[in-house]
């Protein structure tokens, strides 16, 4: 197939973050020094020069800007100050938008206003809900469950849930129709789906492709970069499950003793956000990473926002641990109007649909390979029979 | 005279020191690249036995100045007077020993030299004895010779202190300054009727940026304030006739047809009914049969192009009295030259039709062309328009006449294609690239190159520049040329340009465009006849020759005619001025003494042997390098060959056929001969490392 250049392309990229790959001449270092890059998958030039010369179709069927972890090696290489770490993080940007059907990733990547009118609009709507729905304020003590009775917070959780999964996963399926389904030059068998789903798994749980990343050092501990991450991840994740799963036995007037699980797996979580919402916005100040030194706004938005709700979260917990009641019912809405933003756009339609992204296209990628290894091996049998 | 040096060079021959041959044998160690191999010691030991060899020394260096000095001492003292060296090649130090035996009083032609290091030691390092053997055999053979050497001059002829250069482009201007600067006469030829050349045509230049035509104002006026300069233009050579300082050329000029500069000399061109194409423009506009060349050319004025002119008498009408004479004559005349500067410049390489679209589309223009719609000055006053409309969408593709592969590009009339790097039409593209990103900040600009060779000094910028420019580029396989075809008719640009990137891990690409200008390579202006009369040859590549790409770098084979500029090869205008004043230097170092030096190897008339057959007349390759002369003596009329040296190379096809044995060519006499096949041929004298 000919493929048709757009000279343009560049410029609509452009609005998604920093991207100056025109310079970029096409030498290749930032590919032999990318640790992740492989002979299959020489990325990220290959992205480059689909950028460079407009060939968005092909772009948005690649999974490589998905398999690029940005250590920066490549930045900090290039002969050309291309910077192609950070073109490839526009690039995932752009692949959002791309997934997103409703156009609101596209919407929100490329312009502030939406972007943080859309967080005041969903706030707003929280401050309304509690207005229609909060319960009395108790002030003598503090019930927290009798302000906002956990049955409908809960009832809300679902929905909210429900909101989000249904879009995540309507924008997962077209992300699988552009990269695999696609893809004319492989097709990927049923069987193959189940035996690599193992992939999806593993790097949901592990995000193990970091650690290739950070090569200079060794072990867990030393990779900062893997060790930050996993544990956000594991503190973010733990507390969703507490909050949309078992809310009633996460938000209870009760006190627990200090052992028991509701106490310190909530606190485990609340340090690691606290942590690794800290450590992210710190680092893109001080701008020391590579990977730091440029920041779109959804890159500031994302770890504020993280900020605000595990602050506010702690502070629900300080309040009604002192037995203050309003500050503990208004602090708790505060808490609500950060948080439900948080997760009903930056999920589905901003940067925290890497969570979905990042293993699927691990595992997409990881199908993929396996279908054209037994596709090879059935084109290559009756030769090597002669 | 010439005669003259002829009778002498012949007493001087016929009439040696009936001396005793006393030879000194030096056998150069050469730091180990001789010695290493050559067991030199035993060489110069062994040839010191043989008959007349006075001393024998082999040293580590002869050409150091204790190795000189050697040789020096032993003339002086011992009273050598033939040297005979084993060492490098003849074209390293043949000249440093010459002068080591010159300052030591000997003639310096009283000297054989013998390869051993590339003959022996660096060809047969693998067997020392065989090699020590064959070192021996060669010396003694040179010892053999030198028993028979005779004292040699080099024939010494009168030069003109007159310099003709061909082609009035930059190269020519600057050979043309130069040598008038040494003080020389120079008589400037230039074909057409304006100077500067090719270099007039472009736009700017590359790596400064400079507008072309003010620059080369700058180098034209000096040559027009310099006396010593002759300069015609609409000139061309007819002919020429003798040899290294002594040339008589006859040049042919066209009359312009009309007397200086006047007023309506618009009016004049809008009369004329004729129209041709523009060369100036490169065909893209037309002028009529009675123009001015450019705005401002030297020499101002109009022309008539007598190939189209009707004679109709329009103009004449229209223009001052007396000022366009339409019966005017080409008339030829006659310099007197000591050398002659080739400075005859390129042409672009011209298309095939349909190649990438050429003449096909007429979307499709070359690069020199592209300079000429980008000229202030030009067709369309410098916009970037085509066709009546702005270009938006332009593609560059590089190499078009250049690197041509041998069955996938057609070739030219000789069956030879392109196969050599055109050098300046990357930097050219790429300059073109920034400059019309200059004229037009939105237009897109695709550079599709087979290699970029961006080679000189400041040339990458222009590539960083494009680069940054958001110029695109595509680098196409060089046995996979890009395809300009037509586009739909309801498409919004006209052409399509198809490559497979090799960028894009050989992707088909295609490419919408308004305008393709192809990045065409340099072709030799076509001077087949200034090679028949100069003798000089082109290389595979049809560009004229050096003699040797570094030692010799500007000189032709022919002595006394010298290379400027792109006539030897694709170069940009810093390469061909430097090549201009190279070769100015080098005429001026032949022909500024008013007289020139030529080595003595030439054919020698015995004329007590001669009886006039005239054989020697027949088979001479070489013109004018032989003939018969009728003489008188006491009444009687005889003929006998004559030798003019200038003309001779010293081939020796005479010898060959000379029924009465009366020619040899000096230095390298047949008994000379015989003797070292005699030397070679004989057992050698025992030597240590023989058994």
């Amino acid at each position: 197939m000919t493929a048709r250049v757009d000279p343009q392309f560049i410029t609509e990229l452009k609005k998604y973050g920093e991207v100056t790959i025109e310079s970029c001449f096409n030498c290749g270092n930032c590919t032999a020094i990318c640790p992740l890059s492989t002979e299959e998958t020489p990325f990220p030039r290959t992205n480059l020069r689909l950028v460079q010369l407009g060939l968005c179709d092909k772009l948005r069927e690649s999974l490589d800007p998905w398999l690029c972890y940005y250590c920066g090696d490549c930045s900090a290489t290039c002969p050309r100050q291309a910077e192609p770490g950070e073109a490839q993080m526009t690039m995932r940007r752009w692949l959002t938008g791309q997934y997103d059907w409703t156009g609101l990733a596209r919407l929100f990547y490329t312009s502030a206003f939406w972007e943080v009118g859309s967080i005041l609009l969903v706030g707003a709507f929280i401050v309304w809900m509690f207005f229609l729905f909060a319960g009395p304020m108790v002030t003598d003590h503090v019930a927290l469950n009798t302000f906002a009775p956990v049955e409908r917070i809960h009832y809300g959780d679902w929905v909210l849930a429900a909101f989000l999964s249904f879009f995540l996963l309507s924008n997962v399926v077209r992300m699988w129709w552009f990269t695999v389904a696609k893809d004319s030059k492989v097709k990927v068998p049923f069987s193959v789906y189940v035996t690599e789903a193992w992939n999806l798994i593993v790097h949901f749980v592990t995000q193990k492709q970091f650690e290739k990343c950070d090569e200079e050092q060794k072990g867990f501990w030393q990779k900062k970069r893997w060790r930050n991450h996993w544990f956000l991840v594991s503190g973010y994740v733990l507390m969703f499950v507490m909050v949309v799963g078992f809310l009633p036995w996460f938000q209870t007037d009760n006190i627990y003793p200090i052992y028991h699980p509701q106490r310190w797996l909530g606190y485990y979580a609340t340090i690691v956000l606290l942590y690794g919402g800290f450590d992210i916005l710190w680092s893109r100040i001080k701008k020391e990473h590579q990977s730091h030194r440029f920041s779109h706004l959804s890159d500031w938005i994302f770890p504020i926002l993280l900020l605000l709700t595990t602050i506010s979260g702690i502070l629900v917990h300080t309040f009604r641990y002192l037995d203050l009641p309003l500050p503990t019912y208004y602090m708790y809405a505060a808490h609500m109007v950060v948080l439900t933003p948080m997760l009903v756009l930056e999920v589905p339609f901003g940067k925290w649909s890497h969570l979905a992204y990042r293993p699927l296209a691990m595992y997409f990628h990881a199908a993929k390979a396996k279908a054209a290894q037994l596709q090879e091996s059935l084109t290559t049998a009756p030769a090597a029979a002669d | 005279m010439p005669e003259e040096n002829v009778n002498k060079q012949a007493q001087a021959g016929q009439n040696p020191k009936d001396e005793e041959p006393r030879i000194g044998v030096y056998v150069c160690n050469c730091g180990g690249n001789i010695g290493d191999v050559v067991k030199c010691d035993m060489v110069a030991q062994t040839l010191g036995k043989l008959p007349n060899v006075t001393v024998a020394h082999s040293n580590m260096f002869m050409c150091s100045d204790p190795g000189q000095k050697m040789i020096a001492d032993d003339i002086k003292e011992k009273g050598i007077n033939r040297v005979v060296i084993g060492a490098c090649s003849i074209f390293l130090h043949e000249q440093t020993f010459r002068r080591t035996l010159e300052r030591a009083g000997l003639n310096p032609y009283l000297y054989y030299h013998v390869g051993l290091r590339e003959q022996v030691s660096w060809v047969h390092h693998g067997t020392p004895k065989e090699a020590t053997e064959k070192s021996i055999r060669m010396m003694a053979a040179g010892i053999a010779k030198a028993r028979n050497m005779k004292p040699l001059e080099p024939v010494r002829l009168p030069a003109h202190r007159h310099a003709l250069v061909i082609g009035g482009g930059v190269a020519g201007l600057r050979s043309a300054l130069d040598l008038a600067r040494r003080g020389l006469q120079v008589t400037l030829v230039e074909k057409s009727h304006y100077l500067g050349g090719r270099m007039a045509q472009w736009e700017r230049v590359f790596p400064t940026n400079e507008e072309a035509r003010p620059l080369l104002k700058r180098l034209i006026d000096q040559v027009l304030a310099e006396p010593n300069i002759t300069i015609h233009t609409g000139a061309q050579v007819a002919g020429a006739k003798g040899y290294v300082g002594n040339y008589t050329v006859t040049i042919r000029q066209q009359p312009r047809g009309v007397r200086g500069t006047f007023p309506n000399e618009q009016g004049v061109m809008d009369v004329c009914p004729i129209k041709q194409r523009c060369e100036f423009n490169y065909g893209l506009s037309t002028r009529k049969a009675i123009y001015r060349p450019y705005k401002e050319c030297v020499p101002e004025g109009l022309v008539i192009d007598w190939e189209h002119c009707t004679k109709c008498g329009e103009c004449v009408q229209v223009a001052p009295e007396g000022m366009i004479n339409l019966e005017e004559e080409a008339h030829e005349f006659t310099v007197e030259v000591g050398a002659v500067v080739l400075a005859t410049g390129f042409q672009p390489y011209e298309p095939f039709y349909g190649e990438m679209g050429w003449k096909e589309y007429p979307e499709v223009i070359t690069l020199p062309q592209l300079h000429r719609l980008l000229d202030d000055e030009g067709p369309s006053d410098g916009k970037f328009y085509w066709n009546g409309h702005p270009v938006r969408n332009v593609a560059l593709i590089h190499c078009v006449g250049s690197r041509q592969v041998e069955g996938v590009h057609r070739a030219q009339m000789d069956g030879e294609v392109n196969n050599y790097c055109s050098r300046v039409c990357c930097t050219a593209s790429l300059s073109m690239a920034s400059l019309i990103r200059q004229k037009a900040p939105d237009a897109k600009i695709y550079e599709i190159y087979e290699d970029i060779r961006a080679y000189g000094r400041w040339h990458e910028d222009y590539y960083t520049r494009a680069s940054k420019n958001n110029v695109t580029f595509l680098r196409y396989y060089a046995e996979e040329i890009p395809e300009v075809r037509r586009a739909d008719e309801k498409a919004e640009n006209p052409l399509l340009v198809k490559v497979r990137d090799h960028l894009t891990w050989g992707e088909e690409i295609e490419i919408p465009v308004d305008l393709v200008v192809l990045s065409v390579g340099m072709m030799p202006n076509p001077v087949q006849d200034l090679m028949e009369i100069f003798k000089v040859t082109p290389g595979s590549d049809r560009f004229l020759l050096e003699v040797h790409p570094k030692l010799r770098p500007v000189e032709t084979a022919v002595n006394g005619v010298v290379l400027a500029g792109t006539a030897q090869g694709p170069m940009n205008i810093q390469e061909s001025c430097a090549a201009a004043s190279a070769a100015a230097a080098k005429v001026s170092a032949l022909i500024e003494q008013a007289k020139v030096e030529l080595e003595p190897y030439v054919a020698h008339v015995d004329p007590d042997q001669c009886q006039g057959s005239g054989e020697c007349v027949k088979v001479c390759p070489q013109e004018e390098a032989i003939e018969l002369k009728t003489f008188s003596e006491n009444g009687r009329t005889f003929q006998r060959a004559v030798v003019t040296p200038a003309n001779c190379n010293g081939c020796g096809v005479c010898v060959s056929v000379c029924p009465n044995r009366a020619l040899d060519v000096q230095g390298w006499r047949l008994d000379e001969y015989e003797a070292m096949v005699e030397a070679i041929a004989a057992d050698i004298p025992a030597w240590e490392g023989a058994a």
